[in-house]
């Protein structure tokens, strides 16, 4: 299956200015630059990492081998979409050269749209967890069970740092789609979240 | 003065029926206040989720050790040219 994200260079987009600012010029990274980014962005990298692998050893392997590359590529940085969204996509693609390599993939089938078939009222209503600490273990089995496309979709639009544009960037589809997308990823999400109670 | 002389150990036991039932109350109430939580769209539960998972802080430093072994960075073509 071929890659959902693309290493292309996102067009700049008046929506996707963000105040997640590029950086002014393009130098070599600088150790003190790159902690400044690590400070900003590697909680949102490792949450990503964390949820599309479900393990937390290998998502701290992902966020320092993300960062790592970082630091190597910045000359490539294009500085046409936000440190955000290029790290997103640099997480994205190691991830899912992860999941490739150990045959992780899920495959998307019509098994998702018999469940928001089945469950339509539990899709409608309210997520409710009884303990805050049970919530990561019930959303990871929920992203499980999702198509990792529309997974990947909530995790991004849940980063209210990330405009629509900038999702459909990282996702290869235009923000309508995206806006379209979303609706049954929802629901989708909802259906499997309350099986998993 | 010492706790464990006969005088002291009713006001020790006490205090430590206190504390119990100090515990025991914000137990509750944080129980309480989690089972408050309802989000109406899955995003919204993956916001709360990413929010409150933490960073592990080794992260910072293996990076750290390994952009120290990195071999440096030669200067970009820009900066050859026109200087710093």
């Amino acid at each position: 299956m071929p890659a959902l994200i693309d290493e292309r260079p996102v067009e700049p987009q008046p929506e996707s200015i963000d105040p997640d600012a590029p950086l002014p010029v393009r130098v070599p990274l600088e150790p003190r630059e790159l902690a400044a980014i690590y400070e900003e962005h590697a909680r949102a990298i490792y949450y990503l990492a964390l949820r599309m692998l479900g393990d937390p050893t290998q998502a701290e392997d992902a966020t320092h081998d993300v960062f790592l590359k970082a630091y190597r590529k910045l000359d490539d940085f294009k500085h046409q979409s936000s440190i955000r969204t290029w790290l997103y996509r640099i997480t994205i693609n190691h991830c899912q050269n992860l999941l490739q390599t150990w045959h992780r993939r899920h495959i998307f089938t019509t098994d998702d749209e018999a469940i928001c078939e089945r469950t339509a009222s539990s899709a409608e209503s309210p997520l409710r967890i009884l303990e805050t600490k049970e919530l990561g273990e019930r959303i990871q089995k929920t992203l499980d069970a999702l198509p990792e496309e529309y997974g990947l979709l909530l995790m991004l639009v849940a980063d209210e740092k990330l405009s629509y544009d900038e999702v459909g960037a990282l996702t290869s589809q235009s923000a309508d789609a995206v806006r379209g997308k979303l609706h049954r990823a929802r629901k989708a999400f909802a259906a499997h979240f309350h099986q998993t109670a | 003065m010492n706790p464990d002389s006969p005088n002291q150990r009713p006001q020790l036991r006490q205090n430590q029926n206190q504390d119990a039932e100090q515990n025991l109350a914000e137990q509750t109430a944080a129980t309480q206040q989690a089972a408050a939580l309802e989000f109406a769209t899955g995003e919204e539960a993956i916001r709360r989720d990413a929010a409150q998972t933490p960073l592990p802080p080794a992260i910072a430093e293996r990076l750290r050790k390994s952009i120290e072994n990195e071999p440096k960075q030669s200067e970009s073509w820009w900066k050859k040219i026109f200087g710093s």
